[in-house]
């Protein structure tokens, strides 16, 4: 140190002392390999998610946001003051839930959520409540007084017995009324019974806003495994394979033989006497029930020639057999004027009338028509993407694969496809969630989608 | 080139002085060779070779690279415009990120990878090939209404005729080895840096980090690994060779595509 001292002002170079030496600056250029690895082994390694790390499960919607039936209160009711209502919810957006919803139904301008907890709220509602369709949901301002419109997933509270023992399996929505299925007590129904859609008999003049009333229905062969609710009328699928169904009759979609409404549940006979069902489904005014062996039964209004195949009446009011050569059916699904079912190759078939996908100028028909597979993304590349699931709204359907997308199309009613465009869709068009779609619940204007995250 | 033997040289008729019988000079025809196409007064035939290149293929990658002699040249652009896909082996790492998506850059960050299954990755395929078959359908310019839109859609005809982003058509999986995996791309208009940073995405959709190790494209359109010379064989034999082999694929190509 001191030799380089005396060197250095030997020779007149005056150097600054060593704690203020500034470092020269390394030359820039291509990095060898020596210096690249050095880099690598000197840096830490970061660890994002862990080896048991387990997916999410998440609830997208979109669709028409004015009724609430959206369930997030800031697209009516914006949080500033300087920005708009938004109307259309063109694309999926992510609705935060406190628990993982299992079942999900859409109704006409409000939605059901359910999970299957043990905790005491199992069930939330949100969108329209004029009829009481989700309960009585006590107004904060005045606690006498109920909301008509909720616009966040409000908990509808249930007359249980053993409220921490008995789960929720599912829920189903009509236009007015909605019926939530347990495992241990029942059916419970609310909202609007003028046709005695609810089970109990009809009151004459009464009010169903703000009406605290949810009947509770028990009386069946043995315990329910399925609700389904039509536009005015609900249908119960029990473990026996048998339907009940009650409520408004003039198309005959209570399919008891009259054209009246039906304040009970009765079972069904015609075609399905004896069948063992296992899945029934409608939403407008038709129904379809699918039995073990593949067969397919329908009943109801027929004006757009969905049970022309057997019938030139537009009503049908008993089930009756469809003979349709298209193989085994496994699901099938209503909508309001057009059917959709689903075959054990993972075919998709449609009849009825409006957009049914298969382009423009398939408008009506009443014989199944089969959408081809590569709409579904089938391909030489892709061979083994096959149909999962089919759903349907009051006038778009929907497919689930087995993939984990969702193909949507029909009449894009205020968005409700979810494609982010305005027109109506006349082909099988993929909806981008960020997630594998588990399954998908139509409404007339709305859709609800429970989604499992990638990772 | 010039060493092959060439044109054989015109003739014309010329009328030459001949020696005549009776002394007096008399012109006598004869067919001889124009000296203006003799080789030494002509010079070589060929002196520079016009070549044009098909589709870019960067430093870092390797592969089927289309080039045009000549009057080839003119197909190139006939099979731009025929927007053919090009199909490409691309490896990857997981644990790293660089600034450049590759693995010669500077490093980034390190993450751990080892809840990677090849499900997981399989599943964010499926999602990559399904958001980039919309984007094929929307940037192909054809009004989805329509009836002939449906029957494109349903024999999977639609592709963008004209300028677009880059598309991945399909995409699957090749080996999976961790920290290794190798992949399969079909695409239209992309660039090789834009496949490394669908690397480096997967890599950040599994909530890891990945870089690129390898693009190597085994087919551009009509040309085939099958078809490319290696360096060894970059002579005019296999040159000509190739050439005579591509011809018939290449016209029916065209005529299949642009009528």
């Amino acid at each position: 140190m001191a030799a380089a001292a005396v060197w250095g002002t030997l020779r007149g170079v005056r150097r600054p002392p060593q704690a203020l030496r500034r470092g020269l600056a390394k030359p820039a250029g291509p990095r060898s390999v020596r210096q690249l690895r050095e880099a690598e082994e000197a840096g830490p390694v970061f660890q994002y998610v862990g080896k048991a790390a387990k997916r999410k499960d998440r609830v997208f919607v979109w669709g028409f946001c004015y009724s609430g039936a959206l369930g997030v209160p800031s697209f009516v009711k914006p949080d500033v003051g300087w920005k708009k209502p938004r109307r259309i919810q063109p694309t999926p957006y992510r609705l935060e839930t406190e628990e993982k919803i299992t079942s999900a139904a859409c109704g006409y301008g409000f939605t059901l959520l359910s999970s299957k907890t043990a905790d005491i709220t199992k069930v939330w509602g949100m969108g329209l409540n004029k009829d009481s369709q989700l309960g009585f949901q006590r107004s904060i301002r005045d606690r006498t007084k109920g909301y008509e419109y909720v616009l966040e997933p409000s908990p509808i509270p249930l007359p249980l017995e053993k409220p921490q023992e008995t789960r929720v399996l599912q829920v189903s929505c009509g236009r007015a009324h909605s019926l939530i299925l347990t495992d241990s007590e029942g059916v419970f129904t609310m909202g609007n019974n003028s046709y005695g859609q609810c089970g109990r008999k009809v009151v004459e003049d009464e009010t169903y806003s703000e009406s605290h009333l949810i009947h509770q229905l028990k009386e069946f062969d043995s315990n329910v495994v399925q609700v389904v609710c039509g536009q005015d009328h609900s249908l119960f699928r029990t473990k026996k394979g048998a339907v009940y169904a009650c409520g408004w009759g003039a198309d005959g979609q209570t399919g008891l033989g009259h054209y009246n409404i039906t304040s009970v549940p009765t079972k069904l006979r015609g075609d399905i006497a004896g069948v063992n069902i296992i899945q029934v489904s409608s939403y407008g005014d038709c129904c379809l029930a699918v039995s073990d062996e593949g067969d397919v039964f329908g009943w109801g209004n027929s004006e757009y020639l969905q049970l022309a195949s057997v019938t030139e009446t537009t009503q049908v009011n008993v089930p009756r057999y469809l003979p349709f050569k298209i193989g085994k059916i496994k699901e099938a699904a209503c909508g309001g004027t057009g059917n959709i079912v689903l075959t054990e190759e993972g075919n998709v078939f449609v009849w009825g009338y409006g957009i049914l996908g298969k382009g423009p100028n398939l408008i009506e028909t009443a014989v199944p028509e089969m959408i081809p597979p590569s709409l579904f993304g089938w391909s030489g590349f892709n061979p083994d993407i096959r149909v999962a699931h089919v759903r349907c709204g009051l006038s778009q359907f929907a497919a689930l694969t087995n993939r984990g997308e969702l193909f949507v199309w029909g009449k894009n009613l205020r968005g409700c496809l979810g494609t982010g465009r305005m027109e109506d869709q006349y082909f099988p068009w993929r909806v981008t969630v960020p997630g594998e779609v588990v399954d998908v619940a139509c409404g007339v204007d709305h859709m609800v989608s429970m989604v499992k995250s990638f990772t | 080139l010039n060493a092959a033997p060439g044109r054989a040289p015109r003739q014309h008729v010329r009328f030459l002085p001949a020696p005549g019988d009776d002394g007096a000079t008399g012109l006598v025809a004869a067919r001889v060779p124009v000296l203006a196409d003799h080789p030494l007064v002509r010079g070589p035939r060929f002196r520079r070779l016009k070549m044009g290149a098909g589709h870019r293929l960067d430093v870092k990658a390797s592969g089927v690279f289309v080039l045009g002699i000549g009057h080839g040249n003119k197909l190139l652009t006939d099979l731009y415009n025929c927007h053919l896909t090009k199909v490409y082996t691309v490896g990857g790492l997981f644990g790293k990120a660089t600034d450049d998506f590759s693995d010669m850059g500077k490093l980034v960050e390190k993450t751990t990878f080892d809840h990677i299954t090849r499900e997981k990755l399989e599943r964010i395929l499926a999602v990559i090939q399904g958001t980039n078959h919309k984007a094929l359908l929307m940037h192909s310019n054809i009004d989805m209404k329509t009836q002939e839109a449906y029957e494109l859609a349903v024999k999977g005809l639609i592709r963008p005729m004209g300028k677009s982003p880059p598309i991945i058509t399909a995409i699957r999986c090749l080996q999976f080895t961790l920290p290794e995996f190798q992949l399969e791309v079909h695409c239209l208009h992309e660039t090789q840096q834009y496949l490394r940073k669908i690397v480096h995405e997967i890599g950040l959709e599994l909530k890891s980090s990945a870089v690129c190790t390898q693009v190597r494209r085994i087919r551009d359109g009509v040309f085939t690994l099958d078809d490319a010379l290696p360096r060894t064989q970059w002579n005019l034999q296999s040159i000509q060779n190739a050439i005579s082999d591509c011809q018939l694929k290449v016209k029916t190509e065209l005529e299949k595509t642009l009528g």
